[in-house]
């Protein structure tokens, strides 16, 4: 009998990757799919993927709130959050959850930390897939990581959990016991998988080819101070305003690259690895702090783009507690799987230098 | 006539002013049997016509030589070639000698059979108006040992009557020093010395003489301690190191610091002498010369990289005048075998891309053995000697970049093997085949945290970075070592990148700022007047401009020649401290 599965899916790119490994490892599944209201246009994707029958069913769930209201809570003040539970999810969800054998997701969020709850007695195993670094890097369920891993209903899902789903299992780091399994690379040329997702998300070619790509991280979403704005400022003199862009993190709620006129608007709702895939990056090159992103072109496409990481020019922290282990994993990246166009800067000098090399002003 | 008895042998050089005054005084010799032979060492003024009317006047007497200039020694070794004298006295054509000498220190050397007989000598310090006189020994009997050891005047030529046997298979060396190379070697050798000790001998020291200013061929005084050493009698070597060694340590400390790392070269390549004798053993002042042996000094050694164009004349000349001793070390692209090179310089040779391969092989050059790497397009100064005494040294040309035109190091250091390695690898510098002076900066700044400021700045204890104007521009101010020389300039200008410039003047503004800060604390009775203002009444707006210019020239040389550095030399002491207390930036 096939197995019974719900793919929850928070983001444009854990998305990408459910619909992947539906098509994947996943092919012989009755699979629901589950979006969550913390991605943007949620409703419409939900439409255009009705009628390619992937999916038994295409749920949607109200969640954002509720993640939002209990995400920082701690001991007493995370009860709340477990009492009720299917009357919970039967008001955040906009139909009955099945009985499933397996339930994929990659936030460990209350929502998450809800279905733990509400499956916890079935058998029912929780596999978590990859949502960029973090799901390398960070052991989510560490007790002393946050108070949700202490709570006697937030830690039952960690009873749950048998694998973690990667593109690039060798990179693991996060330290846990996790058994982690290979998602196989998506192929840059499976025409058939690029059309689909083009009309999933009305995909449609950028208006604007910049070379340089910054893509931005949601550091002042999580109320990180850094120094990235001056990064970008300086990578733009580098190059010249006319061929630098900076894509915006959608978390971040306001585009305060281009209002500080550091750029022009990069098109909204072009989600960026549907732009590799349709080659529109092939020529560009992509700079970041550290942002997965720019490292998925290798991990998930096997391409090798003009790549500049600028994390050891980076002022902050990334993460609030793996920062050093996320420059473990940036690190093995480089040595391991980076090409010959990955560049890693550790002086603005030789930041203007590459980018003068990959073509910007001499 | 028959052989003189003392033959008085005076080279003439440019000596029009003083000339007289010295034949005179050999010609006033009580000792009637002389000669007098003058020889001329090309000079141009009127020097030799003097020395031809003496021998005119005195054709009995005296003798001249004219001949091409080859100097001192060669003017000395003319005259001993020419001498007829059972004895050699010999004085220096600016110096004088009283009556007496010659027959004294005759008398005394045929008493006793001396080989060599010695007096004192005044020293007359002209412009200063005093006088000093130099006890050759304290007692009446020399004993040689002791008197290597402890005496004065050793080196001296012009204070001894030599027999003629002694100059037998001897002669000066044509070099600066050549008395310290050879006199005290020679008194070594010859025991039977006497001493009158009356200071008949009048040196006039003047602060402009060869031997007192500061020229490449200075090193020579290096080359004569070595002669001193392998040619005194290796009997007293205990006794000629310590000579040495005291006369090191008041070149080193007091005479010549500019060619200290000479000197300690020298010692390091002696170190068994000097750290095994036992007269510094026990000479506590002395023995602070050991000190020096520990310092490490940067090989004599340029290190030029040229490919696919020939090293200027003018940059030999350069260094044949200021360094004379250095190793030349020109390399190209067959320095090193072609299967041994990084791939990025093959690439660079392929791609006509020569600047790149040519910093490569200096580099690698540097690292091997040590030295100073000075490209082709920079002219280098006899300062650049002090540089010697670092252990690595880099310099700004600008607030943020490096020059890769001259930098040196010790040999095998690991910062330069480091910093050669990373032509292996697929760094920008190597994808991009960027100049030295890019990788540079980032490699100190990665490895050493240099602050790319154009300050000056010792990284890590040993690894000193210096201002624009010490290796890349000429800004007058007296620290030049080494500048470009391939951006030409009209006669008394010189070139200075914008950047550089943009610095110089910002820290002279800061300067004055401080300066005008100090003063304003002062008491109003020693603060100096405020200028006056021009008069600006009855005068055109051009000669109102004029008189600004004037008085602006005139406020920035009394600036620049007044108290404010050493004014603010504690202010800016005080700065740095603290600067270095708070938090890197």
């Amino acid at each position: 009998m096939d197995a019974r599965i719900l793919i929850v899916a928070n983001s444009v790119y854990q998305l990408l990757t459910a619909l992947h490994l539906r098509r994947t490892l996943l092919s012989g599944a009755q699979a629901d799919l589950l979006l969550t209201d913390l991605i943007p246009d949620r409703d419409r994707l939900a439409e255009r993927l009705a009628p390619h029958g992937l999916f038994t069913r295409v749920l949607r769930a109200d969640c954002a709130n509720f993640n939002r209201e209990f995400a920082g809570q701690r001991d007493s003040g995370l009860d709340p959050a477990f009492q009720d539970i299917p009357r919970k999810l039967g008001w955040m969800v906009d139909g009955a959850l099945g009985a499933y054998d397996q339930i994929y997701f990659s936030n460990f969020d209350p929502f998450t930390r809800l279905l733990a709850c509400c499956y916890y007695a079935p058998a029912c195993d929780f596999i978590c897939y990859e949502d960029g670094f973090s799901t390398y890097v960070i052991d989510f369920l560490r007790p002393d990581r946050a108070p949700v891993n202490r709570h006697p209903e937030g830690k039952k899902i960690a009873d749950k959990v048998r694998a973690v789903l990667l593109y690039e299992p060798r990179l693991a780091m996060r330290g846990d016991d996790l058994e982690n399994h290979r998602i196989p690379q998506i192929s840059a040329g499976d025409a058939e998988f690029r059309e689909l997702l083009n009309e999933i998300f009305a995909y449609r070619p950028p208006e604007i080819r910049s070379d340089f790509i910054f893509l931005e991280q949601s550091f002042r979403a999580e109320n990180i101070r850094t120094n990235d704005l001056d990064l970008m400022r300086l990578c733009r003199d580098a190059v010249g305003p006319e061929r630098f862009t900076v894509k915006p993190h959608p978390r971040n709620t306001d585009d305060l690259p281009a209002l500080l006129g550091l750029t022009h608007r990069y098109p909204a709702g072009v989600p960026w690895e549907l732009s590799l895939l349709n080659g529109e990056a092939a020529h560009c090159t992509v700079i970041t702090v550290c942002s997965n992103a720019a490292l998925t072109p290798r991990i998930v496409f096997g391409m090798d783009l003009n790549t500049v990481m600028l994390y050891p020019l980076f002022e902050g922290r990334v993460l609030w507690k793996e920062d050093d282990v996320l420059r473990r994993y940036l690190r093995a990246f480089q040595l391991q799987f980076a090409g010959r166009n990955y560049f890693v800067p550790r002086t603005v000098y030789e930041l203007r230098e590459i980018l003068g090399f990959l073509g910007g002003k001499a | 006539m028959n052989d003189p008895k003392v033959s008085i042998i005076i080279p003439v050089y440019q000596v029009e002013g003083f000339l007289e005054r010295a034949v005179d005084s050999a010609i006033a010799q009580t000792l009637t049997e002389k000669e007098i032979i003058l020889v001329d060492d090309g000079s141009t003024d009127g020097s030799p016509a003097i020395c031809d009317r003496y021998a005119q006047a005195y054709p009995n007497l005296i003798r001249v030589i004219h001949q091409e200039n080859a100097g001192l020694g060669m003017a000395r070794n003319a005259g001993l070639d020419l001498c007829r004298g059972a004895y050699i006295l010999f004085m220096d054509s600016d110096d004088t000698i009283d009556p007496q000498m010659c027959e004294e220190m005759y008398r005394r050397a045929c008493a006793d059979g001396d080989e060599i007989v010695m007096c004192d000598v005044c020293i007359h310090y002209v412009g200063e108006d005093r006088t000093s006189t130099v006890s050759t020994y304290p007692r009446r009997e020399i004993d040689l040992a002791d008197y290597i050891a402890r005496g004065n005047n050793i080196t001296y030529s012009v204070n001894k009557l030599f027999a003629r046997s002694v100059w037998e298979g001897v002669r000066y060396e044509k070099m600066l020093f050549e008395d310290i190379a050879l006199i005290p070697a020679l008194v070594t050798r010859h025991p039977r010395i006497g001493y009158v000790p009356k200071a008949f001998y009048h040196y006039y020291r003047r602060p402009d003489t060869l031997s007192t200013s500061a020229v490449g061929a200075t090193s020579d005084i290096v080359r004569a301690f070595e002669l001193f050493l392998a040619g005194g009698n290796p009997r007293l070597r205990q006794e000629i190191v310590y000579c040495i060694a005291k006369q090191l340590l008041w070149n080193i400390t007091q005479s010549r610091p500019l060619f200290q790392a000479d000197f300690i070269t020298f010692l390091q390549s002696h170190r068994q002498d000097f750290l095994l004798n036992p007269y510094i053993g026990s000479d506590a002042r002395v023995k602070k010369l050991l000190d020096y042996m520990k310092t490490p000094v940067i090989p004599d050694r340029i290190i030029c990289a040229h490919i696919g164009r020939p090293i200027p004349e003018a940059y030999r000349a350069e260094i044949s005048r200021d360094f004379p001793y250095a190793e030349l070390i020109e390399a190209d692209e067959t320095t090193f075998p072609a299967e041994t090179l990084p791939e990025s310089v093959r690439e660079a040779l392929r791609t006509g891309k020569t600047a790149y391969a040519e910093e490569y092989v200096a580099l690698r050059i540097l690292a091997q053995q040590g030295g100073i790497v000075l490209a082709p397009e920079m002219r280098a100064n006899l300062n650049l000697k002090k540089l010697r005494l670092n252990t690595v040294f880099f310099g700004f040309e600008g607030q943020e970049a490096l020059t890769a035109g001259c930098f040196g190091a010790v040999a095998d250091h690991y910062a330069v093997r480091a910093l050669l390695d990373s032509y292996e690898g697929a760094c920008i510098h190597n994808r991009a085949l960027l100049p030295l002076k890019d990788r540079l900066r980032d490699f100190l700044i990665l490895n050493f945290h240099l602050k790319p400021n154009g300050r000056k700045q010792l990284l890590k204890h040993e690894i000193q970075v210096y201002l624009p104007d010490v290796l890349a521009y000429d800004m007058k101010d007296g620290e030049n070592c080494c500048k470009r020389a391939d951006l030409p300039a009209p006669e008394g200008f010189e070139v200075i990148g914008e950047s550089a410039l943009k610095m110089w003047s910002d820290r002279i503004l800061e300067n004055w700022a401080l300066y005008k800060q100090a003063l304003g604390k002062l008491p109003p009775a020693q603060r100096k007047s405020a200028p006056e203002p021009p008069p600006a009444a009855g005068i055109s707006p051009a000669e109102l401009e004029r008189a600004l210019d004037r008085r602006t020239q005139e406020v920035m040389a009394a600036y620049e020649n007044s108290t404010s550095w050493r004014l603010t030399k504690p202010v800016r002491a005080l700065g740095r401290i603290i600067h270095r207390g708070g938090k890197n930036p």
